[in-house]
């Protein structure tokens, strides 16, 4: 059950970041970058990290997303 | 029987992520991303207290705790971008 959840999780991180890569919008491109990190942050909960995973999930998901949507209004103005 | 719920359990997680990672693709607007990525953080979160209850480390359902505390930020910080509050 513990590698089909991590298969699970890496597949989930892999479509994260192509669609990170391949998105027109810069905003769903921000989502989904701050999703794979949140999934990252579940494949180290599963492969015995949970310390790493507390500092991913708040570091990554969290701050890293929000620094990078207010670049985001800091460059481009109100354009999306 | 305590295991059939958990082998359920273990397969509604997986057609839950496997949804919402469609609905992140075909997402029309912005929001249908936003959403399923908060779909997404809960359905982490259950998966978390599914493998704490699964692999006997007890330890886990503090990750999930601050997961779940940390998780929102995220969609919260999206919602101010989109009201132009940011």
């Amino acid at each position: 059950m513990l590698e089909l959840l991590v298969i699970l999780m890496c597949g989930a991180i892999a479509v994260s970041a192509f669609l990170a890569i391949r998105l027109k919008g810069v905003l769903a491109a921000a989502v989904s970058g701050g999703l794979a990190t949140l999934f990252a942050a579940v494949c180290y909960v599963l492969l015995g990290a949970p310390d790493v995973a507390m500092t991913e999930a708040s570091i990554g998901s969290g701050l890293s997303t929000l620094i990078i949507l207010y670049a985001i209004r800091r460059t481009t103005g109100l354009r999306e | 029987m305590a295991d059939t719920i958990l082998i359920l359990a273990g397969g509604l997680i997986f057609f839950a992520i496997v949804f919402a990672v469609i609905r992140l693709i075909i997402g029309r607007t912005v929001v249908d991303r936003v959403a399923a990525v908060d779909l997404l953080t809960v359905i982490s979160i259950s998966m978390i207290a599914l493998y704490a209850h699964v692999g006997g480390r007890f330890i886990y359902l503090d990750v999930a705790l601050v997961y779940g505390v940390l998780s929102f930020l995220a969609v919260v910080a999206t919602a101010r971008y989109l009201e132009r509050g940011l």
